[in-house]
């Protein structure tokens, strides 16, 4: 991995944006996949999130048949998670069949140890090198890259060189896809049309909303002028203009002067949602230069008409009709789908979690969001299974991590966000999901036949997240980070105030931690080797002893120190300390990027209430199998190994699993 | 190119012309120029880590 200045990262958070609209450029790939027909077949089912603690709980209260009924033909396991148990980080376990050290993927964010600036772990983008600049306009010669920075083999790729048939449905950390002639299409990962991990518009008449910016989101106020309102909707960064505006487009909204309805007028089409409504999806298309134009697709939900008029307007997907970015592998596998089921979403999470917790959608909208999410999966997964006859079918869920994620808070009245008013009415929400994945393992189980082996997994549990701990505060306490102005200690993010020449150990991320290393660091001052270690255990030791006066318990149950955890070509670009948080801490919202709130302790206050930062052993994930499971303690990467074994291939030595059965 | 004037304190003046030379400038002028374009790509700058930072938020993780 080389070092990247402040201007490539920029370019990189851009990605997307800027190769849909420069015409960007990936790996083709052939078509076709394995082929062989082979006697055993294999299902895997990826339940993102789904918690062995909970699960045990439901299934002995009777109310996961299906799930007893696998586990009593076969076993149940926790499943040990990554280090950290990020999603990218543990789905890249079992992708590749590696630890971190392996693969690459230390956490959502990595550092530029030259600019101390964050960076995407999960994809590098490149712009067109050559461009030729017109007036106003900057016109692309050469095309774009955008690479998926997963190191390492997959399963599928290798299934693929045995000539064994696979289709990885919304694997996540697989975007871009990596090639294969395997039937693949992204998830997690997959940005929004504004290379985003998702952005809303929100339109409103009422003057008590704030306006702007919010995380994940933007709120525009509009103007009822008699019954009609104007607005814009935003799209693509327009890399063709020299001050890459952003392409807009002008809609109009015209409301019924009686009834509680509206109808919106775009460009090409109108229609009418009465309050309460979703539109389903709509297909928009931003003009760029007069020969170049993108397309996506998003959907409207009317709020309110009166008093406030309040309109939402999703995160625009990438139309896999003709998808601006390369979402599948075959390219074709995409508009297959497109064409069985219509628009679908592509955004890698597609529930809109960021509107939820800025009030723009309230607990009954986002279930109705991630409802349609979750029918859409049950749908497309039956087409999928229909024509399962051999090889392997990997078919992944995300509701069941989205909704632990907002509605943790209503299960769990230690909480600092617990509403018994709400809990009686969406207290149940997370049985409910479990209950759901339950009827979704049913309808495989009532069609498997007996060469099949049944996998059902999960990348990590789930805990709450009740206390935040900011860990660079925690460093300035403690002496290791200093800043240039110490007044102006809560202003400011990405480390502007830090003194470097006098800090030695910053933190970047959801859970690592760096020391400013002489030689690696732009402005290191601790020496590399005998230095560096024992500063790494001294921090370590302090952390792991750091109580919350409030509760009396430990923060951080473990700090890992990396060169210890991991193993392969990667472990140089890892952070030096992985922070393994005890149940009920995370870190907190301010500190990956750089900030330092007053207080190292603070209530977690939102309602993204439940998550899954720990230290591994708190929060395993799961496993349930229709065959007996002869490991005591399963890993993520043990499951790659076992799919290759039941393929009769060897397990390649840079794997560091070893099959369960 | 351009020419401006631009008025400076005079304590200022002498200060950046003491640091000019110890820095090795040719000029008090290279000097301020090169402190002014590096402030100034700063600030162009500031605007895209906002952008970076509103797209990583939609992640859910961090505000």
């Amino acid at each position: 991995m080389t070092a990247m200045n402040r201007r490539d990262f920029i370019k990189q958070s851009l990605t997307a944006a800027s190769l849909i609209a420069a015409g960007g450029r990936f790996p083709s790939v052939l078509r076709g996949s394995g082929n062989r027909d082979t006697p055993a077949k294999a299902l895997v089912l990826g339940f993102d999130g789904l918690d062995p603690r909970l699960l045990d709980r439901w299934i002995k209260e009777g109310k996961m048949p299906a799930f007893a009924r696998l586990i009593s033909t076969g076993g149940f396991r926790p499943l040990r998670t990554s280090i950290p148990p990020q999603s990218p980080v543990a789905w890249s376990n079992f992708n590749t069949g590696t630890d971190p050290g392996g693969h690459g993927i230390f956490d959502f964010m990595h550092r530029d140890p030259q600019t101390y600036f964050p960076i995407f772990s999960a994809t590098l983008s490149t712009e067109a090198r050559r461009s030729l600049k017109i007036g106003g306009l900057v016109l692309p010669l050469s095309g774009g890259e955008v690479k998926n920075m997963q190191q390492g083999r997959t399963f599928w790729q290798i299934l693929e060189e045995n000539d064994i048939p696979a289709t990885i449905f919304k694997i996540p950390s697989n975007y871009p896809p990596v090639p294969t002639k395997q039937r693949t299409v992204s998830g997690m990962g997959t940005p929004d049309l504004k290379g985003s991990y998702g952005i809303s518009c929100f339109y409103t008449t009422d003057p008590a909303t704030p306006k702007g910016e919010l995380s994940g989101g933007r709120v525009y106020e509009v103007f009822a002028i008699g019954n009609r309102i104007d607005a814009q909707l935003p799209g693509v960064v327009n890399t063709f203009k020299k001050d890459r505006p952003e392409a807009l487009i002008d809609f109009r909204v015209f409301l019924d002067p009686v009834h509680p309805v509206a109808k919106i007028v775009l460009p090409d089409q109108e229609f009418i949602l009465k309050e309460k409504e979703w539109s389903g999806w709509k297909k928009v298309r931003f003009g760029l230069i007069p020969t170049q134009s993108v397309g996506g697709i998003c959907m409207f939900y009317l709020k309110e008409v009166r008093p406030h008029f309040k309109l939402y307007v999703s995160p625009i997907n990438i139309d896999p009709a003709d998808p601006a970015l390369p979402i599948s592998t075959p390219e074709s596998y995409a508009r297959e789908l497109e064409k069985v089921f219509g628009p679908y979403f592509t955004k890698g999470l597609p529930a809109d979690t960021s509107a939820l917790d800025n009030d723009v959608l309230d607990e009954g909208e986002f279930l109705a969001q991630d409802e349609m999410i979750f029918r859409e999966s049950e749908r497309m997964f039956d087409y999928e299974f229909e024509r399962f006859d051999s090889g392997l079918l990997f078919y992944y869920i995300s509701s069941t991590d989205q909704r632990q994620h907002m509605f943790w808070r209503l299960l769990d009245e230690k909480h600092p966000e617990y509403d018994p008013l709400l809990a009686s009415r969406y207290g149940g929400t997370i049985e409910n999901i479990y209950i759901e994945a339950d009827r979704f393992l049913d309808r495989v189980l009532q069609k498997i036949d007996r060469d099949t082996v049944v996998m059902v997994m999960s990348d990590h549990g789930f805990n709450p997240f009740r206390r935040s701990f900011n860990l660079n505060t925690w460093l300035l306490e403690n002496g290791y980070h200093r800043l240039r102005n110490p007044w102006k200690q809560e202003e400011g993010d990405l480390f502007l105030n830090t003194d470097w020449s006098r800090s030695k150990a910053y933190g970047i991320g959801l859970n690592g931690l760096y020391i400013n290393q002489r030689g690696r660091e732009r402005e290191g001052i601790v020496n590399a080797g005998a230095d560096s270690d024992n500063l790494i255990r001294e921090i370590a030791a302090k952390l792991e002893q750091t109580v919350d006066p409030k509760t009396g318990e430990r923060a951080i149950l473990r700090a890992f120190i990396s060169k210890d955890i991991y193993h392969g070509s990667q472990v140089e670009h890892a952070p030096d300390i992985v922070c393994g948080f005890n149940e009920g801490y995370r870190i907190s919202w301010e500190s990956p990027l750089g900030k330092f709130p007053k207080n190292v302790f603070v209530d977690n206050k939102e309602k993204w209430s439940g998550d899954h930062m720990g230290s591994p052993e708190v929060i395993p994930g799961i496993l349930v199998s229709n065959r007996p499971v002869r490991a005591e303690s399963p890993a993520l990467y043990d499951l790659t190994a076992t799919i290759l074994d039941i393929f009769g291939i060897p397990v390649p030595t840079e794997m560091i699993g070893k099959t369960i059965f | 190119m351009g020419q401006a004037k631009v008025k400076l304190d005079k304590e200022l003046l002498e200060k950046i012309k003491k640091f000019a030379a110890l820095a090795g400038y040719s000029s008090p002028q290279e000097f301020i120029t090169h402190c002014l374009e590096r402030e100034i790509a700063r600030l162009e700058e500031s605007d895209s880590e906002e952008e970076v930072k509103k797209k990583l938020k939609g992640l859910g993780y961090i505000s």
